[in-house]
């Protein structure tokens, strides 16, 4: 008899299951936050609501069942089900208009840019020392004594890490180097945290100008180093196309 | 005239799972406790302003920050002594009182501790409000305190090499050092006149804070194991007064509620005459 809104409500329960539990397990995936994911079942509720309203045949399957149930038709063990739903409604009204008025404890929401786009400069910059065994080997003795107190061991994980927020980047990570070219690496070991434009909050990267320190052809070398050393490659030009 | 089916006795059980659901997504609570803020709640009686060790000090929310040595600026130090920092906060509603508490195996005269905040709305590099190549940045607030000093020193940044004590001295600051640990306490105004120089605190509104330890030991080189840059640093964190209780909240819910109610009986009234 309630076949009409079972199927509904079905759809979303499992709408909702796929993307609390299965999203995040989706390679290169992450968990969606709570606001996200009841944006899509307000979508999906959206959606089945007007399907239900293509006919006025439909749209009666489809609502007389809450009519009827609102007002009290339906009779028999609903009834007291209809009671509980007209109590919680205003209840959760005013549980979420306090929550969106009282003070929150949670500080301001970050929305930091992880990896934002480079001066125009340096947008496809080629490495320009040869990629040999000995220039790698100096970037990565490079990298030991510069780089690995907070990068650690390619892990983002270094004995000085703890402290920062952002924390260092883990190289090994398919997201961080991996997905970037080399001009890009270039200009962040070059110019630091403060080098970023608004976007990436240079105000909290404790990442040194290294400018200062290292000559561009030693900078190359790190990167060389650093790609080595993580087992990952640039990307590039022609994988990007 | 289409027949319309009579709903069974399973579907409300789905709409109850839906309410549900929406509790447990679009509906949760925006008022969880974070860890990345100091907070410091308000006090009825005396603020422990020079006393580190004041009983009411038990009674504040302690938040654990790990620290690092400072590596961004050049004169850098690789190990530093203080691995982190529990920050509590009390105020009387006029001054704020910050206590900085972290393990030092010996007392020092050069043994030192800071606190750094932005000034005003525009941002500020953490080390010492280096200039940002596409931000235009702001100065720093540092409240310091050494131990052969004994009191603290309001000063002033905006990059490395422009730190200097400010002409007005707002801050106070008292150690004590006990069984291997340093407990100072940093006061002020939440108010001051110098707006351009000092960080100025608005209850319930959160500020930017960072942290600075010096271990102050001397090395055989007869120089403290940690001075200048070479410290023991955090970046940015989040500070934030308590605001006085505000009961407007609770007001908007049960308006909220009657809302809602009158809604409700108006809907079913209608549908009750549509039938």
């Amino acid at each position: 008899m309630g076949g009409v809104l079972v199927r509904p409500i079905i759809l979303t329960v499992l709408i909702y299951l796929f993307l609390k539990f299965i999203v995040p397990t989706l390679p290169h995936s992450a968990p969606l936050p709570s606001s996200l994911i009841f944006l899509y079942l307000m979508l999906t509720t959206a959606g089945i609501v007007i399907f239900a309203t293509l006919s006025g045949a439909s749209k009666d399957a489809f609502f007389g069942p809450i009519f009827r149930f609102l007002t009290g038709e339906s009779g028999g063990a609903l009834s007291s089900a209809r009671y509980l739903v007209l109590a919680l409604f205003p209840l959760l009204v005013g549980w979420q208009t306090y929550g969106s008025t009282a003070f929150s404890d949670a500080p301001p929401a970050e929305n930091r840019t992880i990896h934002p786009a480079p001066p125009g400069e340096y947008t496809g910059l080629s490495n320009p020392v040869p990629k040999t065994p000995d220039n790698i080997m100096y970037g990565k003795g490079l990298y030991a004594s510069r780089c690995s107190p907070c990068h650690g061991n390619f892990d983002g994980k270094g004995f000085a890490a703890p402290g920062f927020t952002p924390p260092p980047a883990n190289f090994k990570d398919p997201t961080t180097i991996a997905m970037l070219q080399e001009s890009f690496l270039f200009w962040r070991i070059k110019k630091g945290g403060v080098g970023l434009p608004v976007e990436g909050m240079p105000w909290k990267s404790a990442m040194p100008r290294w400018e200062l320190e290292l000559s561009d052809e030693d900078i190359w070398k790190v990167i060389m180093g650093e790609y080595d050393g993580a087992g990952q490659k640039p990307r590039t030009w022609d994988e990007s196309e | 005239m289409a027949r319309v089916r009579r709903p069974g006795a399973r579907w409300w059980v789905g709409a109850v799972g839906l309410v549900g659901l929406c509790l447990a997504t679009g509906l949760q609570p925006a008022f969880s406790q974070q860890s990345v803020s100091v907070r410091a709640t308000l006090v009825k009686g005396a603020l422990p302003a020079d006393d580190p060790t004041a009983a009411v000090w038990a009674t504040a929310a302690v938040s654990e920050f790990p620290m690092s040595p400072q590596v961004h600026w050049p004169v850098r130090i690789t190990e530093v002594t203080a691995k982190s920092v529990k920050v509590r906060g009390l105020h009387d509603g006029t001054t704020v009182a910050i206590l900085v508490e972290y393990s030092d195996p010996s007392e020092d005269p050069d043994d030192a501790a800071a606190l750094e905040f932005m000034v005003g709305d525009t941002k500020a590099h953490f080390a010492h409000g280096q200039p940002m190549a596409q931000v235009e940045g702001g100065p720093v607030n540092i409240w310091y305190w050494k131990n052969k000093d004994g009191k603290g020193v309001d000063m002033g940044a905006k990059g490395f090499g422009t730190l200097k004590p400010h002409a007005h001295q707002d801050v106070k600051a008292k150690g004590v050092y006990q069984g291997g640990a340093w407990k100072v306490v940093f006061s002020r105004p939440f108010h001051t006149e110098h707006v351009d120089e000092d960080t100025q605190f608005k209850p319930g509104e959160f500020a930017s804070i960072a942290f600075a330890i010096w271990d102050g030991k001397k090395t055989d080189t007869g120089q403290p194991k940690e001075k200048g840059s070479e410290k023991a640093i955090s970046s940015w964190w989040y500070f934030r007064a308590d605001a006085p209780p505000d009961y407007s909240p609770y007001m908007y819910a049960l308006l909220a509620v009657a809302l809602a109610l009158g809604f409700e009986l108006v809907l079913v009234r209608r549908l009750k005459k549509g039938s």
